[in-house]
Order: C-alpha cells, then sequence, then structure tokens
C-alpha cells in the first residue's frame, strides 16, 4: 500500500514498454524502415532485436548488479561526477529532442488523418495536457494504466492485422531480401535505436519492485515487441506491396483505412481510440521519465511539479517547424542514426566502468 | 502555493473564524464532572435539573423504600426509550419486596445487565441509551440495569439490493437487529463489535465490526483513528458518517461501500474488511471499498459461475453503453460520418434533417428529460409513480420526434444509456457514471473521439490515483495483489483461494487443500 | 470554486454550441455516391457528382418524400479536391465524400495518358478511401450517371454496393479498386483490369452469353439500361483496351490474387453439337507456376487446377454414369479451356505487351533481392515468353439428380 508506492510490478512494467515501443509500428517508423529496407523491412525488427541483446545483456547485468538503483545513480557512481551528469545531461537533451519530434509527428498524424481543420497547437496542447497529467500522477498509475488497457489495444491491433493479413497477399514479401542480405542487415543496425527506450527504461529501474523483475520484464518486452513490430511491417508489404507502402508516411493509418469488416465498411475510426490511449501513455511516461532526469539533474525533488511546465515546453518546440511530415521526417532518421551508437556503447562502457571498479565480482 | 491563492480566490474563509454569542456552559460542565454523592435527595435534585423535571414529559422518577435495608431509593429512566414491564419484574419488585437485610443490589435485581458507575455524566449517556439507573440513599454508586427498548420496524426484504437466488433480509434502523443478523452468519468468537461515541452533543455511536484474528491492525487503526477524530455534536447516520471519513470528498466515484445486505457484509467481513454499523441506519459501511466492489452484487456469487459471470459480462457491458452511447453518437455523427454503415449514415441524415437543434443540444435535452424523469418518479408519490414512466418515456419521446424537437435516433441512444445505468447497481457507483457520462459528452461534442478518448483518459488515471484507506481503487487487478481473483469476472469457487491479499489479512487462505466436493477423498498431490 | 466552475463550464458550452473546426452535423454534408471524370479543356477534368438523397426512401413509416433519390451535378474543374468548393456554388450543403462508393471514368480520360496524374489526387484527399472500386464506361461518363436509372435498387451507394459485389462473383467484371490501380501501376509488372460498363446499347449479340463486353447484352423489358460486363485494361495507369466478359473470367481463372472463382457457363456439348452443356467452374487451389529460364528466353509453366460440375444435360448423355464419355467429355473440356486461354495468353503478348494474371508475383519468388527482379524487368520479358498452359480437371457433381431417363423410351 503506501510502503510499496512508486513501486511497479512486472505486468505494469512490460505493459508500459511494449506500448511505448510497440506503437512506434503506427507512426513514421515504419516508413523509415521501408524506405530503407523494402519489402524487406519486417527482417528489421527482428535484426534489431536480436542486436539489442547485447548492450540489454550489459544493461541488465550493471542494473541487477546495483539494486534500487537508477540509471541516474548508477552513472554518477560509475563515471564519476562530472562526467557522469554531462553524460546525464546529454541524455536529457535526447529525451527531450525525442519527444518532441515523436509528439510532433503523432500530433501530425492527428491533424492530418483525422482533424483537417482544427488548429495543430490545440491538438498538440490537448495531447500533452493528458499526459502530463497522466505523468503527474506518478509512475504507479501510469503503469495501471498501461495494463488496463493494454489487453483492449492488443485485441484491436490483433483484429486490424488479421483483417490485413487476410485482405492481403503473402506473395508481396518476395523477393526475399529486398535490397539484398547485407543492405538489409546494415540498415537494422544503423537503425538499433527504435529500441533506444529500452535505455532510458533504466531510469526506472529502482521503481521496479526487485532488479528480478526489471531484468525479466526488459526481456519478455523484447520479444513480444520485436515480434509485434515484425508482423505489423509485414502486414503493411502484404496489403500494398513494397513500392507504394514506400510512399506512405503513416502505414498503419493508411491501412486500418483501406480494410473492413463485413457492413462497416470505414473501421478507421474503430481502431483510433485505441491508438490515442496507446498515445497518451506513451508521452506520459516519457514526460515522467524526462522530469525524472531533470529533477536529478538539478536537484529538484518533488520533480512530479516540473511536467506541467516541461510538456508546455515541448509543445512550443514541437510547433516550430512547419508541415512536420517532411521537415520532422528529415531530421528524425540523421537522429535515429546518431543515436544508435550511444544506446550500442552506453552501457557497455557502463559495465566496464562496473568491472574496472570491481563490483562486478561479487 | 497555488493551493493557498485558489483558496484565497475561491473559498470564503471568513465564517469560519466568526465569533458568535454563545451561552457559557461550564457551569454545566462542572456538574456533569462530578460524583455521585451519598445523599439521594442530592442526587435526584442534579438530575431533575439536567433533565429539566417535570417539564420534561417521559423522564420519570420513581421512588420507593427497600424493605430490607429500610433505605430509600430511586430509579430513573425514560419511559419512552425503556421498556418498563421489564423494569418493574426484574427490579421493582424483588427490591421492594427484599427482606433480606445482606445481600448486595446484584443480587437482588434478576436483570441481567447491570453495572455500577460513579460520574455524573455516565449515568446521563446511560440513561438516554434507554436504560435505568438506580439511585439508593447512602450508597455512592449508581446501578444500571439494561432495560432499553427503543422503537423501530421490523427486519424487511432488501428493497434497492435485489437478489432473485439468495437471503432476503434487510439491515433496518436497530444497530442490535444488524448486529444479530450478523452473528446469525459468522458464529464465532473473533467477530469482534467494538462501540465508540463519535459526536459530541447527540452522542451517536458507531459499531466497529471486524474479525479479530484475520483484520490486518494497521488498517483497523486508521479506520478508528478516522472515526475518531471526528468533531461535531450530531451524526444521525451512516450515510452522513460515510461523508466524515472518506478520503475525497469532492471526488465523483465512492471509496466507501455502503450496503443493505447483511449477508454481502458478513462476506466482506470474513475476507478482512471492516465494517460500520449505526443506530438508525438500515445498511452497513463497508471499507476499503475497491471499484470491483461498487460493481459487484451479491448475487454474482450466488448464481453458478456460468450464469454470474454472465451477469457480470452484462453489467460491464451496461457500465460501457451508459458511459458512452451518447458521447459515441455525437462524435460519430459529428466528426466521423464515415464510420456509419451507408444506410444507417443516410437514415440519420434524413431524421436529422428536419430537426432544428444541433446535435449537441438536442442529446443533452434528452438526457436532461430522462434525468428529470428519473428523479421525479424516484419522489412522486409511489400511487402515482408508475404513471410517471409512461408519460415521461412514451408520451415525451414520441411527441418530441413529432414535434421535430429531436430525432428517433436520439431518443434510442439516450433510453438504451439511461435503461442501462439502472444495471449499476450501487447508487454511489450509479451517480458517479451518469455524471461521468455528461464530461464525456461534452468533450465527444468538442472534440469527437478525439475528445472522447482524452476524457476517457484522464478519468481512468485519476481512477487509478483513487484510494480507500491505502488501498488502489483497482486493486488487485492492478497493481497486483494476491487476491482470489474476483475482478471483471469470477473465478470459480473453489479457486478463490485468497482473501484480499490488498488489506494484508492476517489469513491468506481461505479454502482448504480440497475444497471441491467431487474432489474430496482424490490426491491433489 | 464557484466562478472556476462557471468559467469553465460557460467555455465548455461555447465551443460545443459554437460547432468548432472539424465539427459538421451529419445533416449539413451532400453525401457524394459517385464521381465521374471527363476529359475538359486544357488539361481540366469534367467532374460529375452523384448525390445520395438521404430523405429518399430512409423513413420506413410515413414522411416519404417527392424529391428524388439522386442528384447531380457536372462541371469543369481542376481536379477532385478543388471541385469540392465548386459544387456548393450550386449544391446548398457541404460536400462530403465520405460515402464514396464508386469513381466512374470515362473511356477518353483512361486512355489519356495524363490520366494517372488526377488519379492520384486520390491519395491526397482525407475522405477517398484506397478501397474506393473504378469503372470505365465507353461514354463520358457524366452521361453514364445520368442515364443510369436503376428500377429497384433506386437508392444509388447500395445500387453500386450490389452491382459490383455480384458482378465480381460471377467473375464477369474483375475487382477494381483504387489501392490496386495504384499498386499494380507502381510496381510496373502487370496489367491493371477495371470494370467496364456502359448504358448505351450496340448491339452485336450474335456471340454467347460470356463472350460479350458491355453494351453487347440484350436485354428486353423495363430494366435499366447500364450494363457492367468485361473489363478495361491499364498499362501503366493509362487505359490500352478491352477484355470481353469471357476473357475477364479466364484472367480470374489464371490470377492467383483474385478470390478464388466460381463460375457458370457453357459449352458445347461434344456428343451432340446442337446443344450446349452449363457447367460450374470452380478454382478450388492455386496456380502452379514454374519459372525456368536457361538460355535465353525464360519459360512460364503455368498449371490451372479446375473442379467442373456438369449441371445440365440437354443431349441426355448421362455422363453421370458413363465413365467413359465422362472422359471424353473431360479430354474436350480441358483442351477447349487450355486453348481459349492460349488465345487470351497470345493476344495479352502480342496487343497488350503484358500480362493481368499477377503472374509477375510468383516469378518474383525466384529472385533474392529487388535489384536483381527489377533488371530482369518482368514487363519487358513477357511478350517474348514461352508459355505452357496445362489445365487439370476434375469432375464435381453433375447435377442434384445425376440421372436422367432414356429420351427413347419417354417419348414412346
Amino acid at each position: 500500500m503506501e510502503k510499496s508506492r512508486g513501486k511497479i510490478g512486472i505486468r505494469e512494467f512490460v505493459a508500459v514498454v511494449i506500448l511505448t515501443i510497440g506503437t512506434k509500428m503506427a507512426d513514421d517508423t515504419p516508413a523509415i524502415l521501408f524506405e530503407q529496407m523494402e519489402n524487406a523491412a519486417w527482417m528489421g525488427p527482428l535484426l534489431i532485436g536480436a542486436l539489442s541483446i547485447i548492450p540489454l545483456y550489459f544493461l541488465t547485468n550493471v542494473f541487477t548488479k546495483y539494486k534500487g538503483k537508477n540509471l541516474f545513480e548508477v552513472t554518477l557512481y560509475l563515471l564519476g561526477k562530472p562526467v557522469g551528469y554531462c553524460v546525464l545531461f546529454f541524455l536529457w537533451v535526447i529525451g527531450g529532442i525525442a519527444i518532441t519530434i515523436d509528439s510532433s509527428i503523432y500530433t501530425d498524424i492527428i491533424g492530418t488523418m483525422y482533424f483537417n481543420k482544427t488548429p495543430t497547437l490545440v491538438l498538440y496542447a490537448i495531447l500533452m495536457g493528458i499526459c502530463a497529467y497522466g505523468a503527474k500522477k506518478g509512475l504507479e498509475q501510469v503503469g495501471s494504466f498501461a495494463w488496463s488497457v493494454l489487453f483492449w489495444i492488443k485485441v484491436s491491433l490483433f483484429l486490424a492485422l488479421f483483417l490485413t493479413f487476410r485482405q492481403g497477399n503473402m506473395d508481396f514479401i518476395y523477393p526475399f531480401f529486398g535490397p539484398g542480405k547485407w543492405e538489409v542487415l546494415k540498415s537494422s543496425a544503423s537503425n538499433l535505436s527504435i529500441f533506444a527506450d529500452f535505455l532510458f527504461l533504466s531510469l526506472i529501474a529502482g521503481f521496479t519492485a526487485s532488479p528480478a523483475v526489471f531484468k525479466k520484464g526488459i526481456w519478455i518486452s523484447l520479444v513480444i515487441v520485436t515480434i509485434e513490430l515484425s508482423i505489423s511491417l509485414l502486414s503493411f508489404v502484404v496489403l500494398f506491396d513494397y513500392e507504394p507502402v514506400k510512399m506512405l508516411n503513416y502505414p498503419f493509418h493508411e491501412t486500418i483505412r483501406y480494410i473492413n469488416l463485413e457492413f462497416l465498411p470505414n473501421i478507421e475510426t474503430l481502431f483510433f481510440p485505441f491508438w490515442l490511449v496507446a498515445l497518451f501513455i506513451r508521452f506520459s511516461f516519457y514526460l515522467y521519465l524526462n522530469a525524472l532526469l531533470f529533477g536529478g539533474l538539478f536537484r529538484v525533488k518533488d520533480f512530479e511539479y516540473l511536467i506541467p511546465t516541461l510538456a508546455t515546453l515541448f509543445v512550443f518546440l514541437g510547433m516550430i517547424p512547419e508541415t512536420p511530415t517532411f521537415s520532422i521526417f528529415d531530421f528524425r532518421e540523421p537522429f535515429l542514426k546518431m543515436i544508435t551508437p550511444i544506446f550500442f556503447l552506453f552501457p557497455c562502457l557502463l559495465w566496464v566502468m562496473s568491472k574496472a571498479k570491481g563490483d562486478m565480482k561479487t | 502555493m497555488r493551493q493557498s491563492i485558489f483558496q484565497k480566490l475561491f473559498h470564503n474563509e471568513k465564517y469560519k473564524n466568526q465569533q458568535f454569542s454563545e451561552k457559557d456552559s461550564s457551569e454545566e460542565i462542572a456538574v456533569k464532572k462530578q460524583t455521585i454523592s451519598t445523599n439521594l435527595n442530592e442526587n435526584l435534585e442534579i438530575f431533575s435539573k439536567l433533565y429539566l423535571i417535570p417539564q420534561n414529559n417521559d423522564v420519570n422518577i420513581r421512588r420507593f423504600l427497600v424493605q430490607g435495608w429500610h433505605k430509600e431509593a430511586a430509579l430513573l429512566f425514560i419511559n419512552t426509550i425503556s421498556d418498563t414491564n421489564l423494569l418493574e419484574e426484574q427490579v421493582l419488585k424483588p427490591l421492594s419486596k427484599n427482606e433480606g437485610t445482606f445481600q448486595s443490589v446484584e443480587d437482588i435485581v434478576t436483570a441481567p445487565g447491570i453495572k455500577r458507575v460513579q460520574v455524573v455524566e455516565d449515568v446521563l449517556i446511560e440513561i438516554n441509551r434507554g436504560n435505568a439507573a438506580l439511585f439508593i440513599e447512602g450508597d455512592q454508586q449508581v446501578y444500571i440495569t439494561s432495560v432499553s427498548n427503543f422503537q423501530g420496524r421490523g427486519i424487511d426484504k432488501a428493497e434497492n439490493e435485489v437478489v432473485i437466488k439468495g437471503p432476503k433480509e434487510a439491515f433496518n434502523e436497530k444497530a442490535n437487529t444488524n448486529i444479530s443478523l450478523l452473528r446469525k452468519k459468522i458464529k464465532t468468537e473473533s467477530l469482534i463489535v467494538e462501540s465508540m461515541t463519535i459526536s459530541k452533543r447527540s452522542k451517536n455511536e458507531v459499531y466497529v465490526l471486524y474479525i479479530h484474528d484475520l483484520v490486518d491492525h494497521e488498517l483497523l487503526n486508521k479506520v478508528k483513528e478516522r472515526v475518531t477524530k471526528i468533531n461535531v455534536d450530531s451524526i444521525q447516520n451512516l450515510s452522513m458518517l460515510e461523508q466524515h471519513i472518506e478520503e475525497r470528498t469532492k471526488s465523483l466515484f465512492p471509496t466507501i461501500l455502503y450496503t443493505e445486505r447483511p449477508d454481502r457484509a458478513s462476506s466482506f467481513l470474513e475476507d478482512g474488511y471492516i465494517i460500520l454499523l449505526m443506530e438508525n441506519s438500515p445498511g452497513s459501511l463497508i471499507m476499503p471499498a475497491t471499484f470491483w466492489s461498487f460493481f459487484h452484487t451479491s448475487e454474482d456469487h450466488y448464481l453458478r459461475f456460468i450464469f454470474g459471470n454472465f451477469t457480470r459480462a452484462l453489467r460491464l457491458l451496461a457500465l460501457f453503453i451508459t458511459l458512452f452511447s451518447s458521447a459515441l453518437y455525437l462524435s460519430v455523427t459529428n466528426f466521423h460520418a464515415e464510420m456509419l454503415p451507408p444506410d444507417l449514415l443516410l437514415a440519420i441524415s434524413s431524421t436529422r434533417e428536419i430537426v432544428a437543434f444541433p446535435a449537441t443540444i438536442e442529446i443533452f435535452l434528452m438526457e436532461i428529460a430522462f434525468e428529470l424523469i428519473r428523479e421525479a418518479g424516484l419522489r412522486v408519490p409511489s400511487p402515482i409513480g408508475p404513471t410517471i414512466g409512461i408519460v415521461g418515456a412514451l408520451i415525451l419521446g414520441q411527441a418530441a420526434v413529432q414535434a421535430n424537437v429531436v430525432s428517433p435516433m436520439v431518443v434510442i441512444i439516450v433510453a438504451l444509456g439511461g435503461l442501462s445505468s439502472f444495471a449499476i447497481g450501487d447508487i454511489g457507483m450509479n451517480f458517479a457514471v451518469r455524471l461521468s457520462r455528461f464530461f464525456l459528452i461534452l468533450c465527444a461534442s468538442v472534440f469527437g473521439l478525439y475528445g472522447l478518448t482524452a476524457m476517457f483518459s484522464i478519468g481512468l488515471f485519476y481512477l487509478l490515483s483513487l484510494r480507500s484507506f491505502g488501498v488502489p481503487y483497482f486493486a488487485p487487478m492492478t497493481p497486483k495483489y494476491t487476491s482470489g481473483n474476483d475482478t471483471v469476472f469470477r473465478s470459480l469457487v473453489w479457486n478463490e483461494i485468497f482473501r484480499p491479499g490488498y488489506l494484508k489479512p492476517q489469513d491468506m487462505k481461505k479454502t482448504g487443500d480440497v475444497s471441491n466436493g467431487e474432489k474430496q477423498g482424490q490426491n491433489r498431490n | 470554486m464557484r466562478p472556476l466552475v462557471k468559467s469553465i463550464l460557460s467555455l465548455f458550452l461555447l465551443v460545443s454550441l459554437s460547432g468548432c473546426w472539424d465539427q459538421t452535423e451529419i445533416d449539413m454534408k451532400a453525401f457524394v455516391v459517385g464521381i465521374g471524370l471527363d476529359k475538359g479543356k486544357n488539361e481540366k477534368i469534367n467532374v460529375t457528382y452523384l448525390i445520395a438523397n438521404p430523405e429518399y426512401g430512409s423513413q420506413q413509416g410515413g414522411g416519404s418524400t417527392n424529391e428524388p433519390a439522386t442528384e447531380t451535378i457536372t462541371f469543369e474543374a481542376n481536379d477532385l479536391i478543388a471541385s469540392r468548393n465548386l459544387a456548393n456554388t450550386v449544391i446548398a450543403k457541404e460536400i462530403s465524400y465520405d460515402l464514396l462508393s464508386v469513381l466512374i471514368v470515362s473511356k477518353e480520360l483512361a486512355s489519356d495518358k495524363n490520366f494517372i496524374r488526377w488519379m492520384y489526387d486520390t491519395t491526397k484527399d482525407r475522405e477517398i478511401k484506397r478501397n474506393t472500386p473504378l469503372l470505365i464506361t465507353e461514354e463520358e461518363a457524366s452521361k453514364f450517371i445520368e442515364e443510369n436509372d436503376p428500377k429497384l435498387e433506386t437508392r444509388p451507394h447500395k445500387y453500386f454496393e450490389l452491382m459490383f459485389e455480384h458482378g465480381t462473383e460471377t467473375g464477369l467484371i474483375p475487382k477494381s479498386d483504387l489501392i490496386k490501380y495504384f499498386r499494380i501501376t507502381e510496381a510496373d509488372a502487370d496489367l491493371f483490369l477495371a470494370v467496364f460498363g456502359t448504358n448505351k446499347h450496340r448491339g452485336g449479340g450474335k456471340k454467347g452469353d460470356g463472350y460479350l463486353i458491355a453494351g453487347e447484352f440484350q436485354t428486353k423489358g423495363k430494366t435499366n439500361k447500364t450494363n457492367l460486363l468485361g473489363s478495361a485494361v491499364f498499362k501503366e495507369g493509362r487505359m490500352i483496351g478491352k477484355l470481353t466478359g469471357e476473357e475477364t473470367r479466364i484472367s480470374l481463372l489464371l490470377n492467383d490474387t483474385a478470390d478464388l472463382p466460381d463460375y457458370l457457363t457453357t459449352f458445347p456439348d461434344p456428343f451432340n453439337k446442337k446443344f450446349r452443356v452449363t457447367t460450374k467452374i470452380v478454382k478450388k487451389g492455386k496456380n502452379k507456376i514454374d519459372m525456368l529460364y536457361e538460355n535465353g528466353t525464360p519459360t512460364l509453366k503455368v498449371n490451372v487446377p479446375l473442379t467442373i460440375e456438369v449441371l445440365t444435360d440437354h443431349s441426355m448423355t448421362n455422363y453421370g454414369k458413363n465413365k467413359v464419355k465422362r472422359d471424353r467429355l473431360k479430354a474436350y473440356l480441358t483442351t477447349r479451356i487450355t486453348d481459349k486461354i492460349n488465345r487470351l495468353v497470345t493476344k495479352t503478348q502480342k496487343e497488350f505487351k503484358g500480362e493481368p494474371f499477377g503472374w509477375s508475383l510468383q516469378a518474383r519468388k525466384n529472385f533474392l533481392t529487388i535489384d536483381e527482379y527489377e533488371k530482369f524487368d518482368w514487363m519487358k520479358t513477357y511478350p517474348n515468353m514461352n508459355i505452357d498452359i496445362s489445365v487439370d480437371i476434375r469432375f464435381g457433381e453433375f447435377g442434384r439428380q445425376s440421372e436422367l431417363p432414356k429420351l427413347e423410351r419417354v417419348r414412346d
């Protein structure tokens, strides 16, 4: 009860991770992968998932060593104060940019696909307002929220995928290796950062019920998310074929606009609310993490009160670029490539430092 | 910081600190604190003054002589709340006819309950409870015999929580009866009934019931602390008490369960919950309460596994229909018309064409009309009750459609939502759902499904942050606790092995290894 | 708290009553069911809207209306999107494509080299769905829409929905929605088939039932003149020819991306040339397609498995009881069907220089990367390929009652 405040169990942890990373199939991430890997894009998440095992192994290893500690404390401890602060500040900036980019993309999706005439600022403000409200309630609430809606979101996704596969044609996955084996491997490796969220997850490693929960949660969700992303990408190819799918900005939304369910000709608005809920969870969680990191960096104890301010900041930052579809898209791709080495090397660095300090022995 | 600005802006603080010209009652308080003297007349004078005898009509003083001791004695009681026959049989007769000289009062008086008190205040409390006080010349003790006899109605059928298959009796306004009903169901010495006086003037009593070797004592202390912290002159019944002890007084959602069914209360007791009873309340308060306890009815468990879960599924459906039907209609027709099957789309469009108001107004008109009919139907004297239903539902709806005030589709939607709301039995939850529906409608009318989803998310976030005596509102679903898994659906009776873990009961398991009759004798490994 | 609550509430009411942004009352929309596109002057197009009247036939009890079921309007516009506002100079309500259930294009515009430019407008508009069917008409689309006059299914969306649904079931028209048009055009390997229809009558119905194309089918009685039959062939997003009803059926038989067909058709009776046997052709499995490319020209081996049910027996042959006759019928049907398929394949190779059978998808399996596949260039290679068709026939049932009496005995 009160004693366990702020701690989340494995169900909530996995639910949050699945919803934050799994939602990526419904934004422009598939578009980036399709651009580079064409019809073999569905292999991308599998390869990315496989490659992520290395940094995640180090990460979980480090955090099972330091029980109850977060990324913040561990970094400071292992890298020393000045370097640690710099690194963490850098991470905070990356996190902030990611929130800004992603939220403005999502606002753009809502705007272009569903609400053409409503001003972007209003849509954006509502989105961030709700996420700020959720984040302010605390990690436990975000986790519980995720768990309580997870089933319904996945049911709706499953229905969408089922209808897509039924109306699609499996032959579209050929030629099997798309642009070529090496191409696929190369662009998978460079887009490793799609799973960079896992790194940020270690910020709440100390808030999970036990280090075992954190470790188990990471592996379970990695498997689920990898499969989910891969199957969704496959479904898009199967419905559209490789050439058209490259031209779609938001394949998921085009997909749900095409499929139909017996007497209901247009069911995209059936999936829209579920997608929105997943979205709210995702950004609530991001905001919470960002505020947590910020609070740690600048020694703000009740960091929850920062969340509304940060949310407002992100809204205004996200409003700056015009036609987010393109400017953000152009920005996001190099951004993803830039984070990749960080995601890959940072856990290794932590592990090596931990080893050097001799903590890994026992 | 922000809080204080808001308070300054919106709260009228001045009333709280205002000085009133009040009568000084320190003298009276001093009298009440003193002990009983040996002088009978002096004692009676004190009490006559306090009770304003003889203006006070039903307070009686009966003087008599105790033969054996040659002492004056007096009985003080309030005849409207005491059993005078009992008094005569068990106190007056034995005392006045007594001829022995050495017996004590306890030996002579045949009443089963008798105790001694010394302080005026305590005597007053007992008399006000309907007991009789026996004063004896030269004795510093006052003998209290329990002869109280308050009037009330008998045990009736439960009216608000009706079940088809299960016990029908309900709590009534007498606390003793209620406790007796509970004791009838739980025959154990561990069932403790503690009583506490909570109000200063009316001296209302609260009975705290719990099972001693199940309940989490930390939780118990918390409940007791909340109850004793109340500082008011009078709390008439449980409904008032609920508002004094609940956690979020301005919240839409209730956090304490009120039930009029003793069987339901006892099943909660047996799981380690705490129950409050009061005189004058035909019901009980159960705490802590989770969302599920409001969602469930006792019949869910009385019906067989599948039937019980079917009603649960229906209730869940009803909950969603009540919440979303109108809001969904608004958002779909005003924002996402492409979602409708073409024939329905054209049908709605054609009926809407001749309606004067925008759909939002239409929905609000009908929703408010429905709530009015409902409230009016509740208040009208019962002979005209059915008429209201007919007038309201049939004539109003039909005429409104014919007069092009609303479209027939809206009548269907609102009626369906209204009807479904009756499936949520608990009155607190019922109000909560009906009111939150209006928020959803508002948001849906402005931002369609986006607004609807946003409002729903806010609501869910809010619900998840609610706690009842430290227990999360959606426990044990999330956060997870070991429990009987009785949330949306219930499991088989013999699979409900554990008591709810969020209560931290002293004994977690409530079934043994073999709890299924068919499996009796088989080795379950 | 009171002033705060009041201000929030009034704000909410204000916003909700003013009907803001994306909110449109459902009765304030004019639902366009069909859009017709014709060639206009100076790279413009003539847009025709077929607008459904919601009041027509929707009220069950009373409230019937004298208004017509539809309203049509034709005007010149730059594209499909600008036309929405232009239409409002005449139409009172806001134009909405929510109910759009058919896109009708005249043959003239579809054959235009710039046709594809206008087609891509449909991917820009939010309300146009990719599952909207495409219909090519012999005459101008505006004329087609005006003269289309269904007698019973007077509500247009229902009419088109049912026409397409049952037309594709019989295989006389292909399933053609926008997603398929874009997919095939962009993959640049196959030909796209669109539904072909007209309400002009040309006569020329001397051929059998399936050999016709829209406009040749003769009907009498009081019914709609519109008929949808056969298909328009598109290459690289542009119409290049037509297929008759029968050819459409055969092309669907050869196409694995189409729904498994189930057709009723007739063949001359091999035992008595005066009569024809009616058969039901069912395709139960997928075609087997192998590509061999050893020296120079690749060879494509296509095996079509068919199940045939013989439903009439005018020559009173009693196939069901006689194995020898059954085998003869089978051999006859095999050669006949193979013949027809070969004729169509040759036509596509010679005339269209591309195939509408979706075979490129099967060919793709032979390549590992997109690069290799694109270098092979299916569209260019196809016309010179050796195509080896084989048909496997299995007999299903021979009607509900398989045996017939001997004719001589009845006549006796």
